[in-house]
C-alpha cells in the first residue's frame, strides 16, 4: 500500500521528473483527495508532500498554484532517486500506478479501484496487469 | 516532424507534399492538393490527416481541391506541450487563420469528432466563405452529453487527473490501443494504419492534447466551453447550407440513434445519414465509400 511518510534524507538524491498534471481540479475530488491528504490548506506552498510505494521507493509530490484558481491547480510527481544514477523506468511505472490506485482508493465515490484495473487492463497497462499479482 | 521521418509503411500511404503555415502563433501542417473548390477535411482526437488518406484521389479526381489540416497538437503540426495553450476558442481561431490565410471560398467542411466543433465553429463565423457540410460521428451542442462520455469506466477514468497523463501520456493509450478498439476490422487497422497514429506522437508530452479534449466534453453546465456550445447549437439550428451526415453503423461512441437524430433536428434539410462500416474512426473502414459519398453529394449541390 503506498503511504504518506517525513521528507526523507535528500543527501547523494536528485528529485527525478516522472508525471504531471496541469489541471488537478478538472474533477474537485481529486484536488480534494490531495487537500485532506497532505493537510494543504495549512501548509500551502511550504513544501512537497512524500509517498512511499510497496517497493519502497519514495516520491516527492509537487504541487503547483495558479492565479485565479484553486490550490493545488496542478501537481509533479518526482523520484527521489541516487543523483548520479538513471532510474529503472519499468519499476517507477509500477510505483506510479500504486500511486494512483491509492488516490482512487482515496477519492472513492465514484471512482474505484475496480474501473481503474479495468481501463489499464483494457489498454494493456503493464502494470495493471501486475496489480493483479500484488497488493497495491 | 516533417513528414520525412514517418515510417515507410506510413509513407507509402500519405505521398503528400508537406506545407507549413503560421496559425495563430502556431506551425500548423497541412496538404493541398487538386485544383477547383476546396474541400477541407478536418480530424479530431488524437488522429491525423492520415485518417482521410482514401480521400485524396476521388476527390481531386472529381474536379476538387482538397485540404487537409493537422490540428495544432495532433499529425505533424506544432504540440504545444502546457494544457492552457488548447481550447475550443483557439483551435477554431488556428483553423480561422488557416482557412483565411489561404483565402478559401466556397468551402464545404468535412467534420469528424472535435473537427466538428471546431470545424463549424469557423463555418458559422464565416458563413460567406461556406457552401456545403457534411458530419461524420460529432456533435455540437452543450448537453446532453454521449452516454459513453458519462461513463467512470473506461471514459472518465482514462483522462481523469494524473490518469490521463500516465495512461494516454506515458503509454499512448489513446492512439494505440484506443483507436484499434473504436474500427470494425482490427487487423487491417494494426497492418495498415497503426503505426502512422503511433508515429506522430512519440513522447509522452507531444500527446498532450489526448487527454486534454476530453475535457473539454461539456458534462454539465460547469465546462469551460459550455457557452461556445451553446452558440454552436443555436446558428447550427439556423444555418441553411447543404449537408450530408454520414455515420458508422456500429458507432459506440457518438451512437447514431441519438447523434444523427439530434442533428437531423438542427438541420432538417441535410441529406442522410448513409450508414457505412464503421465505429467511431469509420474513415478507417470505409474511407473509399466515404469519399464516393461526398463526391456524389458535392455535385449536387455544388
Amino acid at each position: 500500500m503506498t503511504t504518506v511518510v517525513p521528507q526523507p534524507s535528500l543527501d547523494g538524491k536528485r528529485l527525478a521528473f516522472v508525471l504531471a498534471e496541469d489541471r488537478l481540479g478538472h474533477y474537485p475530488e481529486f484536488r480534494m483527495f490531495f487537500v485532506r491528504a497532505f493537510d494543504l490548506d495549512r501548509v500551502g506552498l511550504t513544501r512537497p508532500g512524500y509517498v512511499q510505494t510497496p517497493s519502497g521507493a519514495v516520491y516527492a509530490l509537487i504541487f503547483i498554484g495558479r492565479s485565479g484558481e484553486a490550490f493545488p491547480s496542478g501537481l509533479e510527481i518526482h523520484a527521489v532517486v541516487p543523483a548520479l544514477e538513471p532510474f529503472d523506468e519499468t519499476a517507477v511505472d509500477r510505483d506510479l500506478w500504486s500511486i494512483l490506485r491509492w488516490m482512487i482508493e482515496g477519492i472513492g465515490g465514484d471512482w474505484t479501484t475496480n474501473a481503474m484495473e479495468a481501463t489499464g487492463r483494457l489498454f494493456r497497462i503493464p502494470a495493471s496487469m501486475d496489480a493483479d499479482r500484488s497488493p497495491s | 516532424m516533417t513528414g520525412a521521418d514517418l515510417p515507410d509503411v506510413v509513407r507509402q500511404h500519405w505521398p503528400f507534399q508537406p506545407r507549413f503555415a503560421r496559425t495563430n502563433g502556431w506551425r500548423m501542417h497541412y496538404v493541398d492538393q487538386g485544383v477547383g473548390d476546396p474541400v477541407v477535411l478536418l480530424h479530431g482526437n488524437p488522429t491525423w490527416g492520415y485518417l482521410y488518406r482514401d480521400f485524396v484521389a476521388p476527390l481531386t479526381s472529381a474536379g476538387y481541391r482538397v485540404i487537409i489540416p493537422d490540428m495544432i497538437g495532433f499529425g505533424l503540426s506544432e504540440k504545444p506541450t502546457r494544457e492552457h495553450a488548447h481550447s475550443l476558442d483557439g483551435h477554431i481561431a488556428n483553423l480561422t487563420a488557416l482557412l483565411r490565410g489561404l483565402d478559401l471560398r466556397r468551402v464545404t467542411l468535412v467534420c469528424h469528432d472535435w473537427g466538428g466543433p471546431t470545424g463549424l465553429g469557423f463555418a458559422l463565423s464565416n458563413i460567406a466563405r461556406m457552401r456545403a457540410l457534411v458530419l461524420m460521428s460529432t456533435w455540437a451542442w452543450p448537453l446532453p452529453p454521449a452516454e459513453f462520455h458519462t461513463r467512470i469506466f473506461p471514459w472518465r477514468t482514462m483522462h481523469a487527473p494524473l490518469l490521463g497523463p500516465y495512461l494516454l501520456g506515458r503509454h499512448n493509450a489513446l492512439a494505440s490501443r484506443g483507436v484499434y478498439l473504436s474500427v470494425v476490422d482490427r487487423e487491417r487497422f494494426r497492418e495498415r494504419a497503426q503505426a502512422a497514429y503511433e508515429a506522430v506522437l512519440p513522447d509522452a508530452a507531444s500527446r498532450l492534447l489526448t487527454w486534454t479534449w476530453p475535457r473539454w466534453i461539456p458534462l454539465d453546465a460547469s465546462a469551460r466551453a459550455f457557452e461556445r456550445f451553446v452558440w454552436l447549437e443555436r446558428e447550427l439550428s439556423t444555418c441553411t447550407l447543404p449537408s450530408l451526415l454520414i455515420w458508422g453503423r456500429e458507432d459506440d461512441v457518438f451512437d447514431p440513434s441519438v447523434f444523427v437524430a439530434r442533428l437531423r433536428q438542427l438541420l432538417p434539410h441535410a441529406e442522410g445519414p448513409h450508414l457505412v462500416t464503421g465505429r467511431h474512426f469509420l474513415q478507417e473502414d470505409s474511407g473509399p465509400e466515404i469519399a464516393a459519398h461526398i463526391v456524389d453529394f458535392l455535385r449536387r449541390v455544388t
